[in-house]
């Protein structure tokens, strides 16, 4: 923490862009006493013009380096990018191609989610939740390496299908692994979520109101915790959902608390959604093969998933080379981010770090 | 989601107390290594790849063409695949220019596997790639054509009790 400047009875100070905890991005907070006055987030600070970047690649180049702004989530982000790009390309999966991809973001909505539940614990000085959900991670990285070879950064959907089918024996163990993480949730929340000392850190802590969380343009768990049922997976299908049957946790609390407990619902959902996929999937070929130089004909698409953060919208325009013309992301960090000062101001420094990380905000997605 | 003071300081001790009898969860790295699956592979006849662990790579030296395709695949991506001339004669590389891979600018991706046609690049487990000199990460063709010795013993194995078993 660095003090800059003061004014009056107010201090004006930097909290980051190199805080332990913050992420790569600065808040520029001034402060009466213990009291936050005002807060101006200050983004930008690992802008590395994913966008731009596209603009010189092609369809298949891009696939790794979209990936790169948010790892922890890197299916989520990739997504919304090859649903676009494959209506561009003019290319269908097969069926069994899309319940994989559904299995794979489901995968990574429960490693982020982990992630950040993780940090939210230390935030708080419980470290025990940040042992646990780190090591029970490790679970769900194991299921999804053995379907996409690498820990984090997959590379593992590309226009036509995905890369390579599931390995003999996933069904099993995924099942075994659900089973344990049902029960081991349930510790979770007598540990963490159920604890006096956890409640009075985070109950009526930054409290956006439904209202509010609509006319700022709140996405994702954010907007859930706040009592709007929105979820991009129900509200517009894409991919497979629309036959999957699963739940929008939605609590109208709107507070620190209650987004904590969105996200650990959101993992049970998730652990539905993976069963029943895992049931549905029929045998068949998981990719359309392509051979030459993927080219997308001229026009424009876009696409809007729901990643683990919120609501993830792609928009690509093709100029029909093969390289896309211009590539907008709109990504769910930027959109909390509009949310943060909202809900800083008038609370106690001590504070920040639950409504912070509360928002489950990524600094390097948001600024792309 | 409301609970009492007593119960719920109660539960949350419980909960931790209860974890001191499980089974270790962590893995003592150096001496105790994952037993991790086969390498990815690529078939590109059907194109379409195997579940594998995408590590280090692997290079049939007797299978390559010097084609190149690889590292235009990575042109835009990494940038690390070089095409190197290589001793002795090829038949089926009349150029004798082989891929090098510099392993401190690879992402581990594996679209030059996928982009290779005459399918001898593919993927090992093979992790352990640190090295203290920078020079060292950059694997000549006849070292990528060595297999790397199996080292993992250790599985994990998730049941309803405990989150690793390692057996």
């Amino acid at each position: 923490m660095e003090v800059v400047e003061r004014q009056g009875n107010y201090l004006t100070m930097s909290i980051g862009p190199q805080h332990p905890g913050s992420g790569h991005m600065r808040l520029i907070v001034t402060v009466d006493g213990d009291i936050i006055v005002k807060v101006k987030p200050d983004p930008g600070y690992v802008h590395r013009g994913a966008e731009k970047m596209c603009e010189v690649r092609t369809y298949i180049q891009n696939i790794p380096h979209l990936e790169r702004p948010v790892i922890i989530d890197s299916s989520g982000i990739l997504f919304a990018y090859i649903l676009a790009a494959e209506e561009l390309i003019g290319v269908q999966p097969p069926p069994r191609a899309q319940y994989i991809r559904i299995i794979m973001a489901e995968l990574n909505r429960i490693i982020s989610h982990m992630y950040w539940l993780s940090i939210y614990g230390i935030f708080m000085g419980h470290s025990t939740m940040f042992m646990w959900p780190m090591g029970d991670r490790e679970l769900f990285i194991d299921l999804a390496a053995s379907i996409g070879g690498t820990r984090v950064t997959f590379s593992y959907f590309i226009p036509g299908g995905v890369r390579n089918d599931i390995p003999p024996g996933f069904k099993e163990k995924a099942l075994k692994t659900f089973d344990y993480f049902v029960k081991r949730l349930k510790e979770y929340e007598k540990i963490y979520f159920n604890n006096p000392l956890v409640l009075k850190r985070t109950q009526g802590v930054g409290v956006l109101k439904r209202e509010d969380a609509i006319s700022l343009g709140v996405t994702g768990p954010n907007l859930r915790a706040s009592g709007v049922a929105s979820d991009t997976r129900k509200d517009e299908p894409y991919s497979m959902y629309d036959g999957i049957d699963f739940d929008i946790p939605t609590y109208r609390e709107g507070d620190s608390y209650s987004r904590a407990w969105v996200r650990l619902e959101e993992m049970r959902e998730s652990m539905k959604i993976m069963r029943q996929v895992l049931d549905k999937m029929e045998a068949g070929p998981v990719k359309q093969p392509m051979r030459g130089q993927i080219k997308g004909k001229v026009g424009e698409a876009f696409a809007r998933t729901e990643a683990a953060r919120g609501t993830m919208f792609f928009h690509i325009v093709s100029d029909g080379g093969k390289f896309p013309y211009r590539v907008k992301i709109s990504v769910p960090s930027f959109r909390n981010l509009i949310a943060m000062s909202h809900l800083l101001e008038g609370n106690r420094l001590a504070d920040m770090p639950v409504i912070y990380w509360g928002l489950d905000y990524w600094p390097v997605e948001a600024d792309r | 989601m409301s609970v009492s003071l007593g119960r719920g300081i109660f539960d949350a001790f419980f909960a931790s107390i209860k974890s001191l009898f499980k089974r270790r969860y962590t893995l003592r790295y150096p001496e105790q290594k994952l037993d991790l699956p086969d390498g990815y592979t690529f078939d590109a006849k059907t194109q379409v790849g195997s579940p594998g662990v995408k590590g280090r790579h692997i290079l049939y030296l007797d299978k390559c063409t010097g084609c190149s395709l690889c590292a235009i695949a990575c042109e835009g991506i990494a940038d690390c695949i070089d095409m190197v001339k290589v001793d002795g004669t090829w038949p089926k590389d009349k150029k004798a220019i082989m891929p090098q891979i510099d392993y401190g600018r690879c992402v581990f991706c594996g679209f030059c596997v996928d982009a290779c046609p005459f399918d001898c690049l593919f993927m090992t487990p093979e992790y352990e790639l640190a090295s203290t000199d920078k020079r060292k990460l950059v694997y000549t063709p006849f070292q990528l054509g060595n297999l790397p010795e199996k080292k993992g013993l250790v599985e994990f194995i998730p049941d309803e009790k405990s989150g690793a078993h390692h057996a």
